[in-house]
């Protein structure tokens, strides 16, 4: 246990640690652009360089500790050298915020507030290069913004192996490229560089000029696209700044999903279909109890649901492992004695979706079946000729397995056309309009909080199973 | 002449570079001694005794370095040249290639086995041709004869030792540069620590020795040590070999012992400058030295010590001598020029101010120069200077501040004028 001193305060730092690390774990904060804490040292962007006494001017990020040793991290001397790196950072960096996806978020940005503040020293013009290159069907490069801190490079080769990214040419002229024979659009984790980019260089396609981040908010949530369960950040536009004409539904859209760090699960990481989450949640609801295709109040539907279990002889319960651990404990215990329940897999792997990798993606793309086998039965419905009520809870199952004379009450969000088959249709809430807990594949048990309120005909799972095990009120 | 050499103790001819020639110089003689009669630790000894510097610019001691290779740590080590002599006005390793390669090889033999090596490799710069060609002919002629694979001499030591070329960058040179290159990626130099000693070609402890560094090898184990030291000055032994161009009458390869007076060498070895004009200035060993003035150099002897008690270095041995009457502004134009291509874009100052002081020089010579770019360029020097991974940026600041600090009015002078002071004058000056 070595121990150093950082700007005269003494500190135990562990042997294998370097000053960056030693100082960001008390609170010492030490800007850097290449450096990170998932990926190799760098050590080119050259903004962590810090004095130790005795030993001038080195880099923090990969400076070993040694017992004794003083550093600091504010003279005057590193101040002038922030000064001059930020100089030489901008020298060739167009200043076009306004237009830039990265603005209000830019560690760029907030450097240059926080330690140059002043002007282009350079009589000279820029150096031009490729705006909006092409780097794959989801990403764009802006070349003139790249400060080459090399963390999409370094993404590529040691966090998703794609090895999809190199630099071409050398100096400063050198420029991200994509690797040829690799492309990055096979990457399903490519969209985290956009994410790792310190600028604006790395863009988004989904989310290019779509709105100024500082409109935005995030709000925590998990992603269900397979049984990993990354967390995420749904961002969604800030109610101050909601849009009072124009298109109205971006209100309630998701602007865009970025990962939140949780070491116990993703560490900062999710793949592209975490990315692309508005393809299942921004998908037509249906927002209307029906009989029989017949659209009536959400009572009316209720009734009728609780009259056809009270008359059921053998009840079967279809399980969604999309559901969340309230609902799912709510369903057993209101209508687990009721029912013959068994965990239904809404979601199946797409064509061409990877299956499975060491880094996050599983085979399971449900987000809880962790949770719905510990509670149901496993494996296929037990259907037998007395099968007279089947209770199917999301999507995803082929109304042609059910017995012919069985009745169906089916709780489903999306608009399908077995919505209007079932005797009984009841929309139920989406995850991004309740709130809720989802147990991923290794038990660690993650929250997500609603983004955008429901409509008052969509009920939410967990009250609807409350609902159906009070006794019918009798038919009117 | 120069007085006692070491290299250049043969006549060059068509033949000189073959086995049979350095066979019958005395050659592999130091080898037979070396795996015959002594130990490894010994060799190591040795050198370090000798007090050899490194002779590819930093004159770090090459004792020292090969100190830290533990013989015994059950891991694999390697040994690599660097031929990647890409220093501008150095092109002194490329005699050795040409004329003596049998010299490197058996010196690196005697390296590797007293480093425990088993894989040497030459990195040599993608331009060298000739230099290529003679090494290659010398590893096979070395291999044919048994002092190269398996059980060398028929002891239990062997060793195999690589060419490898290199694409033309200036920054593989740099030893970790180098290392990222024989490696097969971009030649980007790494930080330190870890020490290449330490952690090296594919992770493994690795030394990376100049040519002409290595070469001194066989020598001290044929002479040893006191015999070395008898060469040279006490901080300084041995003799360098330098590059000299420039103009000058005999430009070209020149042996001398370290210590040797510099105008002396000037004036009697080189023939005195071309049309027997003043010198201006001195670029004394690569342009990342910085330049001394005539009046400079006039009492110094040509060893590390003195020139670094003169603010400037040995360097690489690439001596460029320059007349009066030559536009200093232009030169450092044609010197930003280089380092702004060879800058590999690793480090931010490097990338970006390199290729600013090359913009600023450039708008000065194109007459557009504007009153603070001279502290522009000293700003990008200044910023430069031990912010990078390796030295180039360094270099490319004190190149460029050598220049300042001696001649500023003429750049002053051009700023103003919107042309050099000194336009014409060298052709002027031809015919007087």
């Amino acid at each position: 246990m070595p121990e150093i001193f950082i700007n005269g305060q003494a500190i135990q730092a562990r042997d294998d640690q370097t000053v960056m690390q030693v100082a960001l774990e008390n609170g010492i904060f030490v800007p850097y652009f290449c450096w990170h804490p998932q990926l190799s040292t760098a050590g080119n962007c050259r903004m962590c360089l810090v004095e130790v006494e005795g030993r001038g001017l080195d880099i923090a990020c990969n400076m070993p500790v040694s017992a004794g040793m003083k550093v600091f991290t504010d003279s005057d001397d590193v101040k002038a050298h922030r000064k001059a790196i930020l100089q030489f950072i901008t020298l060739n960096h167009p200043v076009d915020c306004g237009i830039c996806d990265k603005a209000g978020e830019c560690t760029l940005q907030d450097y240059h507030y926080a330690y140059n503040g002043e002007a282009s020293l350079s009589h000279d013009e820029k150096v031009k290069s490729t705006k909006f290159y092409n780097l794959s069907n989801r990403i764009l490069l802006d070349n003139e913004r790249c400060i080459l801190c090399l963390r999409c490079t370094r993404f590529t080769h040691e966090i998703s192996k794609s090895m999809a990214l190199g630099i071409e040419r050398r100096g400063d002229v050198s420029n991200i490229r994509p690797v040829e024979d690799r492309p990055l659009s096979e990457d399903p984790y490519s969209d985290n560089i956009i994410d790792l980019c310190p600028v604006g260089a790395l863009l988004s396609r989904q989310f290019l000029h779509k709105s100024r981040v500082w409109y935005l908010k995030p709000t925590p949530s998990i992603c269900p696209g397979c049984s990993r369960g990354c967390t995420i950040n749904i961002w969604h536009r800030k109610p101050e700044w909601f849009l009072k004409s124009l298109d109205q539904r971006q209100n309630t859209s998701i602007a865009r999903i970025t990962p939140l760090e949780n070491p116990a699960v993703n560490g900062p990481w999710i793949c592209n279909k975490g990315r692309d989450l508005s393809r299942i949640f921004e998908r037509v609801r249906a927002d209307e109890p029906m009989l029989k295709g017949r659209p009536v109040s959400v009572a009316a539907a209720l009734d009728e649901a609780r009259r056809i279990i009270s008359a059921a002889r053998h009840p079967l319960a279809l399980i969604s492992n999309w559901g969340s651990n309230e609902e799912l404990d709510a369903f057993k215990q209101h209508l687990g004695e009721v029912f013959h329940s068994f965990v239904k897999h809404d979601w199946q792997a797409a064509e061409g979706e990877r299956l499975e990798d060491d880094l996050l993606i599983r085979a399971d793309k449900n987000p809880n079946t962790a949770k719905a086998r510990e509670l149901f039965h496993e494996g296929a419905p037990a259907y037998h000729d007395g099968t007279d009520v089947v209770l199917i809870w999301g999507e995803g199952y082929d109304f042609a397995r059910i017995p012919p004379r069985a009745k169906v009450i089916f709780l489903n969000s999306y608009l399908a056309p077995e919505n209007g088959h079932a005797n009984v249709f009841i929309p139920i809430s989406i995850q991004t309009e309740r709130r809720g807990r989802y147990t991923n594949f290794q038990g660690v048990v993650s929250a997500f909080e609603p983004c955008f309120p429901k409509k008052d005909t969509v009920t939410d799972a967990e009250a609807l199973f409350k609902a159906l095990a009070a006794p019918a009120r009798g038919h009117p | 002449m120069a007085g006692r050499q070491l290299f250049m103790t043969f006549p060059v001819t068509e033949t000189s570079h073959s086995l049979a020639e350095y066979r019958a110089r005395g050659g592999y003689t130091a080898l037979e001694k070396a795996l015959r009669q002594m130990k490894p630790a010994e060799i190591v000894k040795e050198v370090t005794a000798a007090g050899l510097q490194g002779r590819g610019g930093a004159a770090f001691a090459v004792g020292r370095k090969w100190q830290v290779i533990q013989y015994d740590d059950g891991q694999p080590h390697y040994l690599i040249a660097n031929a990647d002599e890409g220093e501008p006005g150095t092109f002194k390793d490329r005699w050795i290639l040409e004329n003596s390669p049998h010299q490197l090889v058996e010196s690196m033999i005697i390296a590797s086995y007293a480093l425990n090596v088993r894989n040497a490799f030459v990195y040599i710069r993608g331009e060298f041709d000739l230099p290529y060609h003679r090494l290659a002919g010398a590893v096979e002629e070395a291999y044919a004869a048994g002092y190269l694979g398996e059980r060398i001499l028929g002891t239990d030591f062997s060793l195999d030792l690589v060419v490898y070329r290199g694409a033309g960058a200036y920054v593989a040179g740099e030893a970790s540069g180098l290392i990222a290159s024989l490696e097969g990626k971009k030649s980007f130099p790494r930080n330190r620590p870890p020490r290449l000693t330490v952690k090296g070609l594919y992770q493994l402890p690795t030394v990376v020795n100049n040519v002409e560094s290595l070469s001194n090898v066989a020598w001290i184990v044929a002479h040893g040590a006191a015999e070395y030291k008898k060469y040279g000055t006490p901080k300084s032994p041995g003799t360098r070999l330098y590059s000299v161009s420039g103009h000058i009458n005999k430009p070209g390869v020149y042996e001398v012992e370290l210590g040797y007076p510099w105008m002396k060498f000037l004036e009697e070895d080189c023939g005195g400058m071309r049309h027997a004009r003043a010198i201006k200035c001195v670029v004394p060993g690569g342009v990342s030295s910085k330049v001394l003035t005539g009046a400079d150099i006039k009492d110094l002897k040509l060893s590390h010590e003195d020139l670094w008690d003169a603010g400037s270095t040995l360097g690489s041995g690439g001596m460029i001598v320059i007349a009066e009457g030559t536009c200093m502004v232009t030169l450092l134009q044609v010197i930003l020029r280089f380092y702004h291509h060879e800058s590999c874009g690793q480090c931010t100052p490097c990338r970006h101010g390199t290729g600013w002081m090359h913009r600023i020089i450039d708008r000065i010579v194109a007459g557009h120069g504007q009153p603070d770019d001279i502290d522009r360029l000293y700003y990008i020097s200044k910023f430069n200077d031990g912010t990078t991974i390796c030295g180039l940026g360094d270099a490319a600041g004190y190149a460029c501040t050598g220049i300042l600090d001696k001649f500023r009015d003429e750049f002053e002078y051009y700023i103003e004028h919107k042309r050099s002071r000194l336009d014409g004058n060298l052709e002027c000056l031809k015919s007087s």
